[in-house]
Parts: structure tokens; sequence; C-alpha cells
């Protein structure tokens, strides 16, 4: 039984009596232990698919199993990030993350829990900034402080959407290493199930085992590709082999005649 | 904040202020203490020696050392305070005082412009307020006491059911309107029924500032939940908090802010109501030491009430509005 299935998730948008469909007949499933990524162009339903898998959204038709069961609406097996960073602005960055900790471990005393928040908040190098505001933060430092109650919340399932979108390539290099490190952990503990939605192919291609392509208009899973390189995975080495162009070309040439068959069709969306 | 402007600064900045030191120091004497508050107390101090035209005693020694406590007191938050927008203000307000005590001095004592029963000199508005300080300080405490038992339970009672109608009309339901039809009617309109139903002034009062206080609170809080935005609810939904958490640890911070508009809303309504109803029926209050001064035709007395009056509320719209800058400290300015 795999960790996570997807089967025909259909999302339609009602406004004002005109329906839109922004997930069609999208099915998958992703096993326990893996890191998928999700890529595709704007529009193409990528947030929505995780809104279902957070349960934040209902599916107009279809389901989610998460071992086994339907999703039911949030629970604490789940951690997420979101597109738009969404911190509670009148905490503290270590107090949003002390409170996100507190809502999946409630034995933890007030003192544990802002140990691991510094803990996360060092790792993602904020350690100066734990006692600010989020509207103190820029946009990139509270995307950091998101990440930080993601991880530091310790759950099986990771949901995150574009997390390293709006962070500067220094930062973006460390975070992925962070996030690939925690992920791989030390083998003493289960590997967390990671779905991770991103525009940046190298950044799929380093950090998963498989990555989802989807296409716009209705959305919906164009292809599933395995990624075939050994990890653990040094970055500077991967991107110079000839393996590693060969693929990230592949993906490439996929993503545009996806693009390309748009053009041809009817629907032009780029 | 300003970490980043610290590590910015180039040396070459730093070491051009290090020379600028004594013009700077010789500027910021000027910003402090030369000011137009102060030739205002020169000026006030100077007409003390005309001659009166009052036949009756002035009382201008009270004046006289009035202005001098303002006089020392503005030199020490000259010297001690920080913000120049802060001193700005406290400066302005000393002038004002200044130029209204100018101004009285000139039309009573000195010139008697106007009627001297009406308008006693200021002198002896000093000097009744000090004699009567005891008994003003019982109609205040009587005052506030109501007012801030009938306001705080209306705002232990209106925030938490306004966080639940408001949560409960977000998912859809009729409390908006219901809350919208009661928080219109004007709440003098119950004073009637406090009358019929309760036994004591007191009690009466206590049940008006109440409701005053409770529909914009309740109106304020509702309104505030159903417009926190949906990013921090379903930050807030993913990390799967449960129904109080979501109430108390979420919607009321982020609804904070208008809230305070209904609690500020409430408290002006309050006082009004209150001293209102002291000038009607009351043994006590500062609407009762008002009224029944000035049915004695003990006009100073009625102007050292309404100068309290004035006083109270000030001090406590400036604790108020400390009390909501702390709160909400986590704003973007
Ligand atoms: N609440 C909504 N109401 C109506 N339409 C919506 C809503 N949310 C998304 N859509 C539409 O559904 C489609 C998919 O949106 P979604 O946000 O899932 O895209 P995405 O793949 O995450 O895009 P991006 O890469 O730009 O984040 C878009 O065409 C969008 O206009
Ligand atoms: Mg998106």
């Amino acid at each position: 039984m795999s960790k996570i299935e997807i089967k025909n998730l259909t999302v339609d948008y009602v406004e004002k009596r005109k329906s839109f469909t922004a997930l069609k007949d999208v099915s998958f499933s992703i096993e326990e232990g893996e890191f998928v990524s999700v890529i595709g162009s704007s529009g193409c339903g990528k947030s929505t698919l995780l809104s279902i898998l957070e349960g934040i959204n209902s599916p107009t038709s279809g389901e989610i199993l998460i071992d086994g069961e339907p999703i039911k609406g949030t629970g604490t097996d789940r951690g997420v990030v979101f597109q738009h960073y969404s911190l509670f602005p009148w905490m503290t960055a270590r107090k949003n993350v002390a409170f996100g900790v507190k809502q999946v471990n409630k034995n933890a005393s007030r003192s544990e829990r802002l140990k691991i928040a510094d803990e996360f908040l060092d790792k993602v190098g904020l350690e100066q900034f734990k006692n600010k505001y989020p509207s103190q933060l820029s946009g990139g430092m509270q995307q950091r402080v998101a990440i930080a109650r993601a991880l530091a919340m310790d759950t099986d399932v990771l949901l995150m959407d574009e997390p390293f979108g709006a962070i500067d390539a220094k930062n973006r290099t460390i975070l992925q290493e962070l996030l690939l490190e925690l992920w791989e952990g030390d083998g003493t503990k289960a590997r967390k199930t990671v779905v991770f939605v991103t525009h940046d192919i190298d950044e799929a291609i380093l950090l998963s085992d498989k990555i989802v392509m989807m296409t716009a208009n209705p959305g919906r899973v164009y292809r599933e590709i395995e990624v075939p390189f050994e990890r653990p995975r040094n970055r500077a080495q991967l991107v110079q082999t000839k393996e590693y162009n060969k693929f990230r070309n592949k993906l490439l040439s996929l993503f545009y005649s996806d693009i390309a068959e748009k053009i041809g069709g009817e629907e032009v969306v780029l | 904040m300003n970490i980043q402007a610290k590590t910015a600064a180039p040396p070459a900045i730093a070491f051009d202020k290090k020379e600028k030191t004594a013009s700077n120091l010789k500027s910021e004497i000027i910003r402090r203490y030369f000011r137009v508050v102060h030739a205002l107390f020169v000026v006030f101090m100077l007409i003390q020696l005309l001659p009166d035209k009052l036949a009756s005693d002035t009382y201008a020694s009270y004046a006289i050392w009035f202005a001098v406590g303002a006089e020392v007191l503005t030199l020490i938050v000259s010297a001690l305070i920080k913000k120049p927008v802060s001193l700005n203000l406290f400066v302005d307000i000393v002038a004002f005082i200044y130029g209204l005590l100018i101004a009285w001095t000139l039309a009573t004592a000195k010139f008697n412009l106007l009627k001297p029963a009406l308008f006693p000199p200021p002198g002896k508005v000093f000097s009744q307020f000090i004699e009567d300080y005891d008994k003003i300080l019982v109609n205040v405490q009587s005052s506030i006491g109501i007012i801030l038992q009938g306001y705080l339970l209306a705002i232990a009672v209106a925030v938490p059911l306004g966080l639940f109608l408001g949560w409960s009309a977000r998912l859809g339901g009729a409390a908006t309107y219901i809350s919208k039809f009661l928080g219109a009617i004007p709440p003098i309109v119950y004073i009637p029924y406090g009358i019929a139903l309760l036994p004591t002034f007191r009690s009466v009062s206590v049940f008006v500032i109440f409701l005053a206080t409770f529909w914009p609170v309740l109106g304020g809080t509702m309104s505030g939940v159903m417009n926190v935005e949906k990013k921090t609810i379903d930050s807030a939904k993913v990390l799967n908090v449960n129904k109080a958490t979501m109430l108390f640890s979420i919607m009321l911070p982020a609804s904070l802010q208008q809230i305070f508009i209904g609690c500020n809303q409430g408290l002006t309504v309050s006082f009004v109501l209150l001293t209102s109803a002291e000038m009607i029926g009351a043994q006590s209050g500062l609407g009762y030491y008002i009224k029944n001064y000035s049915d004695f035709g003990d006009y100073t007395r009625t102007i050292v009430g309404l100068i309290v009056v004035g006083i109270v509320i000030v001090i406590i719209s400036f604790i108020f509005n400390s009390i909501q800058k702390f709160l909400l400290r986590w704003k973007p300015a």
C-alpha cells in the first residue's frame, strides 16, 4: 500500500454560476518515505492539488488516501509550507515555530517547545531574528520561518508549495541541503514522505525520487518520471555529469513539448 | 529593524558625525530649550505685574505657582524625553495651557471683561481645586468605579461572544444581522428599563454602560473575525488547532484592531452617558459635582469640575491608547 494515493481527483472552482476545472482526473501515488516534486507551468493546479492534500479544500470528485484512509480535513500527520508565506503576524518568529510545535506535541513543556523552535530557526539561519515579528522580516526570511515551523513539527508527511521561491540563491542552496539532510536523517527513523512543488527543474532533480509533471487547462498529470541518480547526491559533482545534462534536457523537452502541444491546439497558455 | 542600518553605515559617515558633534550639541540645545512655550511662560509672569481690576481677591499666587510647576515640569521633560515628536507634542500642550491662562487672566483679573460670578480668575479656580481636592477625588472614584465595572464586564462578555458569533457567521449565519439590529438601538433608551428593573442609581448606570459598550465591542469583534484573511485561517487549520485555540489564539489577536475600535466607541459613549445620568439622578460622581454647584451658582466649582472631567478623560484615553499600542505592537507601522 502506498503512503499517499491520489485517485481520479477532479476539482472545480465555482464562481457565480461559472465553473472552472482546475484539476481533472489526477491520479498518482506516493510511497512511504518518497520525495516527490510536482512541476508544471503556472496555473496548472499545483497549489490546488496541495490544498486537497492539506485538507483545507475538498475535491469535486475522486479522493486521496493517506495510509489507506481517505483525507477528512486537516491533520497533524502533515506539515505544510504555503506558497504565500503565512505566519501569524502577532507572534514573533520564535513563537510562530513554537506554536506549531505545540499543536503536534501537546506534552512538550513551554521551554521544550521554545528550545525546538530555537534549534530550527538556527538551522534556517535566523538565530538573530528569533524575536522579530513577521512585519520586521523580509519575505524570504518569513518563508524561512514557515519552513522552520513545518520542519520543527516533525510530521510524517511534508507538503511544500514552492517553499524556496522567494529565497535568494545562496540561502536557497543552504535550505535545499538542509531539507535533504533532515529528510535523509541518520537512518534511525523512517524518512518523511515529501510532496514538493517547484518551478525549478534543477531543484526538482537534486531533491526528488520522482517528478510529477503537470499540464494546464485542465490540470492533469502529464508525465511521472523517476529520477535515476543515487543518493546522497552531491550538487557540484552531479551537475557536471553527462547523465545529469541528458536527463535535464529530457525533462525540458517534455516540458516544452507540452507547451508546444498547447500552442498547436486551440488553447494558448504561456 | 535597525540591524541593517547599523552594519550598512560606512565609516566615512561615522567620522563626519564625530566632527560635527559640537555644532550638533548646539542645535540640540536650541531644539530642546529655545521654544515658544518658555516665552509664553515669561509673558504670563509679566502680566501678573499689571494692576488687578477685580474688586475681590484674585488668588494670583495659586496661578503663579501652577505656572511655575508647569514650567519646571516642562524643563525636566525637555531634558529627558528622547523622541522629538513626543517632545513637540508635550510642549505644544503646555504652550496651549499657557496661552489659555494668559487670555483667561487678562479677561478676568486684569481687565474684568467677563462677569466675575460666571468667570472666576484662574487663581481662584486653582485654590478651589486644592480646597476641594478630597471631595473631588471621591467623586472621580465614584464615576470611574461605575464606568470600569460596566465597561470591563461588557468587554469580558462581548469579546468571547463576538469571537464565537463571528466565527459562526463566517460559516454563514444570521448572527451578523441580529447584532446589527440590536446595536443600532441607542443605549440611552435602555435607561427606563434599567430604572424599572434595577434598585439603585449605581446598578442602573452599570447596566447602561454595560449595554453602551457591549454592542460596539460585540460588533467590532464580529466584523474583525469576519475580516480575518483566509490565509491566516488556513495556516491555523493546517496546524490542526482545536476550536478554542482557533478562537482565542488566532481570531482574537487577528481581529484585535477592530475590537479596539469598538472598545473606544464604548468608552466615549459611556462617559457621555454617565456624566449626563449623574447630572440628573445621582448623589455622587463628577456629573453630580458639576450640576450640584452650578445649581447653587458656584461657577468656580463648576469650572473645577469641568477641568477635572477633561483631565480624567485625557488620562483614560492615554492609558487606553498605550494598552492598544502595546497589544498591537506587532502591526507594521
Ligand atoms: N479559489 C479559487 N477560485 C477560483 N479559481 C481558482 C481558485 N484558486 C485557483 N483557481 C484557478 O485554478 C487554477 C489553478 O490554480 P493553482 O493556484 O492551483 O495553480 P498553480 O499551479 O499553483 O500555479 P502557480 O505556479 O502560479 O502557483 C488557476 O487557473 C486559478 O485561476
Ligand atoms: Mg501555486
